[in-house]
């Protein structure tokens, strides 16, 4: 399945181009950055610490709906990284403590929605969530900053399958504009 | 610079972190990107706010009031952190054309941060009553915002910089 995976003409196509995987790597920094950003404003008005005069309601649906989109990029940026050398970050202890922190983070979400989240009238305009609401928030920041460092491990631990051989010095950027030759 | 760079690298607090860089420097990206999310949420909802896509129930002084200060302290993270990874590898991030396209847009963004915040304090009923249903501000917003969406990019390019081919140092000796 690894091996199929890598096999695939889109992961060959990715690892021959000298674009492609950089362009897919900040692509998945500025989705993770926007799911992050987005997340840490809805936990803090759980928590009490921002926007606690606004409804936490009417703060949710202006804030998650981005949250959704820019995880559906970062996912998608991810898969695509992940296929290009799928073998080697199958077994990399970064990338499974990844998946598992992931998976916390959805457990998270649902014990939210079947508990604090059912009572939401109650407290949508108190300053802070019930405790369960905030633990629940607190725990949603250390696991979604646990994902980044163990993101950023990934890229210590792995080596890319094979590095895209650099431009030459000759097929330049100079010529394809008509600039005069660097020195 | 290439010479700066190397007399940088023998400095102690660059020795310091190169010698402990096997948690160092992970850690100190990983702060730089928790940093930059903080940013891009602040960014991201006070943009929408001039579009009128979010928080369209609080003025515009509201929506910055709450997001302005986590944006400012963000950007002085960032400079902290930025400024260790230069340290801890000096040749690394200063011998690249990405970085120092990233540090042009880095100015450019902080200096509309900085100008946008000060202008909406002086001329607060102004921005509310009408430059915010300017259709030149919303399309402000949206390029100051790609701004930041280039600086990542860039960012993350410093690693990647022989893809600027002969126009990146790096290549050439």
């Amino acid at each position: 399945m690894l091996e199929w995976l890598q096999q695939t003409s889109l992961a060959v196509h990715i690892r021959d181009s000298l674009f492609a995987f950089p362009l897919i790597e900040s692509t998945h920094v500025i989705g993770l950055t926007l799911v992050f950003g987005t997340i840490a404003i809805v936990d803090l008005r759980l928590l009490g610490f921002a926007s606690t005069q606004r409804s936490f309601q009417r703060l949710a649906s202006d804030t998650l709906k981005w949250t959704w989109v820019a995880f559906a990029v970062t996912a998608l940026t991810g898969g695509l990284m992940f296929i290009t050398n799928a073998a080697v970050y199958f077994h990399n202890p970064y990338f499974r403590a990844k998946i598992v922190l992931l998976v916390l983070a959805a457990i998270n979400v649902f014990v939210f929605e079947v508990t604090t989240g059912r009572t939401v009238q109650r407290w949508d305009q108190a300053r802070s969530a019930p405790p369960l609401g905030r633990t629940v928030a607190a725990l949603s920041l250390v696991i979604w900053i646990a994902v980044i460092v163990s993101g950023r491990m990934i890229g210590f631990t792995t080596t890319r399958a094979s590095l895209a051989e650099p431009a030459p010095v000759e097929t330049n950027f100079e010529d394809l504009l008509g600039l005069p030759p660097a020195k | 610079m290439k010479q700066f760079a190397l007399w940088l690298s023998t400095t102690f607090p660059s020795v310091f972190i190169q010698e402990h860089n096997s948690w160092s420097i992970p850690a100190i990206q990983s702060v730089h990107i928790v940093g930059i999310a903080m940013v891009m949420g602040s960014v991201l909802m006070i943009n929408l706010r001039i579009l009128g896509w979010a928080w369209v129930d609080q003025t515009l002084r509201q929506t910055v009031s709450r997001f302005g200060p986590w944006l400012n302290g963000s950007l002085w993270l960032l400079l902290v952190t930025g400024i260790l990874m230069v340290i801890g590898e000096p040749v690394r991030e200063l011998v690249t054309l990405s970085f120092w396209l990233k540090m042009t847009l880095v100015a450019t963004g902080a200096l509309v941060a900085a100008i946008f915040q000060k202008t909406l304090r002086q001329h607060e009923q102004h921005w509310e009553d009408t430059l915010v249903h300017r259709r030149s501000i919303k399309t402000l917003a949206i390029l100051t915002f790609l701004i930041w969406v280039c600086i990542i990019v860039l960012g993350r390019l410093i690693a990647y910089d022989h893809v600027w081919g002969s126009w990146s140092p790096s290549e050439r000796q």
